[in-house]
């Protein structure tokens, strides 16, 4: 069980190495929805890679891992001595191990882990056939990790077809160049450290531990891997309307400017009704409260003009919410 | 049917800054119905330091219909009747607008206390005065507010020490007093009826 655990994490990590870094670079803007073929074959590649043997990958990955457990360290400001307070219960079982761990790093990584691994739960949920979706659920867990790999191998040409997803993972890769930044510290770093990979056995087997670890990714950590998207756009949504991503682009765009209860009758505003814009003024309300209005004298709350006649307004949210509807399932 | 939900939101909204604007609604009873709200009186005005309740009763159909106001304190104003306290304010007729609540039909009534409005006067007799003779008018505001929007904010001692000084009883004095709510008016009345 700690051997599976273990490949699993180290997977995101191999993603991150200087060669996929190279890929990385020559894919330019206009190529991005090659990348996004590119990364569900790498997903592919990976998982034979596993499914062929773990100590290969291991040795493969050891170099990244030193970089990784350097990072972490100067990341915490405690230098050397609580590396060595790590690797002095080197001997423990494995659990105790991860147990230490865990508690040295939760304090500060805790609360946005929590966040950013649940929006990767629900990414699982909503876009399985999206190849950047399925990878951030491998830094999620474990079982979702198998359940999507297995999906895509039953055709990734059929998940390329959900035209949504591509244009989802696109967005997300857009944002992503803004921590291409980071990259060129990560390989800064990594020459200064090789004199490191003489440690010895101990030491290696707590870097497993690290990597143990299978927390999701913080968007701004330096060792974060490529390959994963960016969940910071999915974090600065409100959870419930997390479930319809596919309704994104409005749905970010109105955020801070919507009201989250109808200002007439104070019940809270669902989605169709935060996406009803029934007077040009702006004013915002409930569909039950614009019909009771209209039944009355039909001025909107805001400015007190009539409201325009058309039942414009009613059959484009109608519109939207048998749109949500899709997206939903 | 009335939206008890939204009266209560207001009613805890209005109470929470209540020391930064000095206007309360409170229920007059156990049912959100019929409230009471208190707006001070404006500062550079006639009505400064006085304290006027208003009656607020809500109808079914609020917030689509404006809540019905007036003033239980007698006030000077020429929008404002003299003998029933009916406010003549738009926002609380046709110019009412669901988005309005009952904070700010109150702070519009408070900022009609500082600009009244002579020339659509509720009350001819004071729209008269203030528009042929504003220095007698400013002067009855006055009166009014120091007599019937400040009573509640003496001390019961003091009212007890002025009615002492008139030759009555003190025993009686304080019994009145008490029946008659602290008003200390009504209890002079009564007192004087015997």
């Amino acid at each position: 069980m700690v051997y599976d655990s273990i490949a699993n994490a180290l997977i995101p990590t191999a993603a991150s190495n200087p060669k996929e870094f190279g890929k990385k670079k020559r894919v330019n803007r206009t190529a991005k929805l090659k990348q996004s073929k590119l990364d569900v074959r790498r997903e592919q590649w990976l998982s034979q890679v596993k499914n062929k043997g773990f100590k290969e990958e291991n040795k493969g990955t050891n170099r990244q891992k030193m970089v990784d457990l350097d990072m972490h360290a100067r990341n915490e400001g405690e230098n050397r001595p609580m590396v060595k307070l790590v690797i002095t219960s080197g001997g423990e079982e494995n659990d105790g191990l991860m147990n230490h761990y865990s508690d040295w790093e939760s304090p500060s990584n805790s609360p946005t882990s929590h966040t950013s691994s649940l929006a990767s739960n629900r990414s699982v949920t909503n876009f399985t056939g999206s190849s950047s979706r399925s990878s951030s659920s491998s830094s999620g867990g474990c079982g979702c990790y198998s359940g999507s790999m297995t999906e895509e191998d039953d055709g990734d040409d059929g998940c390329l077809d959900d035209w949504e997803a591509i244009a989802d993972a696109l967005a997300a890769d857009e944002t992503k160049n803004d921590h291409n930044n980071h990259e060129p510290q990560v390989h800064d770093h990594a020459p200064q450290l090789e004199p490191v990979e003489t440690m010895k056995d101990d030491q290696v087997n707590c870097n497993a531990q690290v990597n143990v670890n299978r927390r999701a990714w913080r968007p701004d950590d330096a060792f974060r891997p490529q390959g994963l998207p960016n969940l910071l756009k999915q974090n600065s949504f409100p959870m419930n309307s997390e479930r319809n991503y596919g309704c994104a682009p409005w749905g970010f765009k109105n955020v801070g400017f919507t009201p989250t209860t109808c200002p007439i009758c104070c019940e809270d505003l669902d989605l169709t009704d935060s996406s009803f814009l029934p007077c040009p003024c702006g004013y915002r309300l409930c569909l039950f409260c614009y019909k009771r209005i209209l039944e009355d004298n039909g001025r909107c709350p805001g400015c007190r003009k009539q409201y325009e006649q058309s039942e414009q307004g009613i059959a484009s949210s109608k519109m939207v919410r048998s749109y949500s509807m899709i997206t939903r399932h | 049917m009335l939206d008890f939900g939204r009266v209560q939101k207001e009613l805890q909204e209005c109470n929470r800054d209540i020391n930064l604007s000095g206007i309360s609604v409170n229920p007059k009873s156990d049912n959100l119905i019929n409230l009471i709200g208190t707006i001070p009186g404006p500062i550079g005005t006639p009505y400064e330091g006085g304290t006027f309740k208003i009656d607020i009763d809500l109808p079914d159909a609020y917030p689509f219909e404006p809540p019905k106001m007036k003033f239980a304190t007698k006030v000077w104003h020429p929008n404002i009747s003299s003998q029933s306290g009916a406010i003549c304010l738009d926002i609380l007729k046709d110019q009412w607008s669901p988005a309005l609540t009952l904070k700010t039909a109150l702070l519009s009534i408070q900022a009609l206390l500082s600009t009244p409005e002579p020339d659509d006067p509720q009350d001819a007799v004071v729209a008269k005065q203030y528009l042929t003779n504003y220095q007698l008018f400013a002067s009855t505001a006055r009166y009014w507010t120091e007599t019937y929007a400040k009573t509640s904010t003496l001390g019961v001692e003091e009212k007890v020490q002025r009615l002492l000084e008139m030759g009555f009883p003190e025993d009686l004095v304080r019994s009145t007093l008490e029946a008659v709510g602290g008003d200390e008016n009504l209890a002079l009345e009564r007192l004087c009826s015997g």
